[in-house]
């Protein structure tokens, strides 16, 4: 089942001698499940990409479908309650809220609906993630791969359709990266997830069900 | 909670100018209340008189005063949500990435106005203190029957209740607009920079003489605050002692007072914003081989004439609302003092200004050459 597709997807900024094609026609079908990697040098694309992807900027032209809605058919305000509804997202520098502490992070995208947190669901995540210790910690005192748990378990804890994780182990040490990544990829599989993460590091995209590179705007 | 209490400590800057115009207001108006309330008790026509000066100068005072300070306020908390939401631009934006309306997010801003209400309180519950001295003072004069301070539940909606409410609004709704910007904005914490490269920038300026016009114009609201603080000092300090004549000697000691405290706490926080959003920029330039005097002067020193320039309009503004108020509020009062240009008061408060201004810079000056620029890197 397709959960993610685009077509004919186009970015362009600025006009003229200055224009810039971040995205150049890039069609792309992920299936539900699915762990993706797109992979690329700087400036080729990914970034603009994972944005279009999670309704985060608009395209210049194009289609991004994510569970079967063309969103960017949706006004600014709807389309912002469907982000809350059907994506997660994991960012380089984690983002959590540091006011809050690690479990008020993780809840964060559940209680902004109004609805009941699914505990035992929630619960299940937080100890496949090792944060049961750390529940009550604020998020920063965490070190960089905790912090990158609860950005992970946030990205869960509301049953998205998609998880787009922007660069996550970009400011992780090597062995950190790895031991997030399989995290990542297992609790993913655990709790049928799809997952699509962009990153330029070959190895840690190898842990993925599928990689795209993307060269200039284009997929490769 | 989205605001931390550390966020709101640092508005006590709000609750000082609102505790000053509160106490004020608080002070003149309930007297005003309790003295129309004996009018029918003046019989005499120079009695009647002397009530109807009376009246005017509370309206004319508490309605200065409170203006005065209720644009202080405005201009204050402006400053300090606009710095909050450039300062939290991420978390902002991942708010908003995580699904969270700009309405949602906005309204968390509400507890800014906690420090209005926190002044108002305190302003209000120290007039109320003050007010049995204030009536004896007024009751020694003779002028009018003895009086009593009285308790008027309409003060407290006017003076506490609204302006909280009107600055909680007031809040949320600029932090709505400033928010409103996309979410890769507030990520990329990139939604202020809207740098405009006119005709007459293309000159070919020294590197430093650029760097400072660049300064200026990449925090056009900071240039504001700090003319906006000169403006205030010259104003308040002037004005304080220009109305020594004006009125007793009791209000002349408490306007000056209120007007010191609130022209020194305007420009040591404008100057503090000044330099804490340049430190990062003076660090880099240290780094590059300038000399710390080069640093400041090109960085620092733009806001110099800002500053002038507001002083002197400060000047113009409290001359021309003294003059208003003699000419026109009590124009039909007889043994009104001859009202002049004050040129003690401006060379006592242009003097006052320059030392206090070029201290503060100074001080901070060298705290930033004490630092290292690791440790200034990291903040």
């Amino acid at each position: 089942m397709t959960i993610l597709s685009t077509k004919d997807l186009k970015k362009v900024y600025g006009s003229g001698e200055s224009e810039v094609r971040a995205l150049d026609g890039v069609n792309l079908t992920v299936e539900k499940g699915e762990f993706i990697a797109i992979v690329g040098t700087s400036g080729s694309g990914k970034s603009t990409l994972l944005h279009m992807l999670g309704g985060l900027d608009r395209p210049t032209s194009g289609s991004v479908t994510v569970d079967g809605k063309e969103i960017f058919t949706l006004k600014d305000e709807e389309l912002t309650i469907f982000r809350r509804r059907k994506i997660g997202f994991i960012f380089q520098s984690y983002n959590l809220v540091p006011v809050l502490n690690v479990y008020e992070n993780i809840l964060l995208p559940v209680q902004l609906d109004g609805g009941t947190p699914d505990r035992a669901y929630i619960e299940d995540i937080i100890d496949t993630l090792g944060l049961t210790s750390k529940l009550n910690n604020l998020s920063n005192n965490l070190s960089g791969g905790q912090q990158q748990r609860v950005a992970i378990a946030r990205a869960l804890a509301s049953k998205p359709a998609i998880i787009l994780a922007d660069e996550p182990t970009g400011n992780l040490d090597s062995k950190t990266s790895q031991d997030v990544l399989s995290l990542l990829k297992v609790t993913g599989q655990k709790f049928s997830q799809t997952i699509v993460m962009i990153t330029h590091n070959e190895a840690i995209a190898q842990l993925a069900d599928r990689i795209i590179r993307i060269e200039d705007g284009r997929i490769a | 909670m989205l605001i931390g209490i550390k966020d709101i400590a640092k508005l006590f800057a709000i609750s000082v100018v609102t505790c000053c115009a509160a106490f004020v207001c608080t002070l003149f108006l309930n007297y005003n209340i309790d003295i129309v309330g004996i009018k029918d008790e003046i019989t005499t026509p120079q009695g009647m008189v002397m009530y109807d000066a009376q009246v005017a100068t509370g309206k004319v005072v508490a309605g200065i005063a409170g203006g005065c300070l209720v644009a202080t306020t405005i201009v204050l908390l402006i400053f300090y949500v606009k710095n909050y939401i450039d300062s939290h631009g991420k978390e902002l934006g991942i708010l908003k990435a995580l699904g969270y309306s700009d309405l949602s997010v906005a309204k968390h801003f509400w507890v800014f106005g906690v420090s209005v209400f926190a002044g108002a309180v305190i302003g209000y519950a120290a007039a109320a203190l003050y007010m049995p001295t204030f009536y004896d003072i007024q009751n020694n004069m003779e002028l009018f029957p003895q009086m009593k301070p009285e308790f008027h539940v309409s003060l407290v909606l006017y003076i506490i209740a609204f302006p909280t409410v009107f600055f909680m609004l007031l809040a949320v709704l600029y932090a709505f607009f400033k928010i409103k910007s996309p979410v890769l904005g507030l990520l990329r914490e990139t939604q202020n920079v809207k740098f405009k490269v006119s005709k007459s920038d293309k000159g070919d300026f020294p590197f430093l003489t650029d760097l400072k016009k660049s300064t200026l114009k990449s925090r056009k609201i900071l240039v504001f605050f700090v003319g906006f603080s000169a403006f205030c000092f010259s104003a308040m300090t002037q004005m304080s002692m220009s109305m020594d004549e004006l009125a007793s000697e009791a209000m002349s000691f408490m306007i000056i007072s209120i007007g010191l405290i609130l022209a020194f706490m305007t420009l040591f926080m404008s100057l503090t914003s000044v330099v804490k959003s340049n430190t990062k920029t003076i660090a880099m330039m240290k780094v590059f081989g300038y000399s710390q005097r080069e640093c400041s002067g090109s960085i620092l020193g733009g806001y110099r004439p800002i500053s002038y320039v507001g002083f002197v309009i400060g000047t113009a503004y409290q001359y021309l609302l003294l003059r208003i108020m003699v000419d026109v509020v009590f124009a039909d009062f007889e043994n009104m003092p001859e009202f002049h240009f004050n040129f003690e008061a401006l060379a006592i408060s242009a003097v006052t200004f320059l030392a206090a201004y070029e201290m503060i810079l100074y001080c901070y000056s060298k705290k930033i050459s004490g630092q290292s620029v690791k440790s200034i890197m990291l903040e």
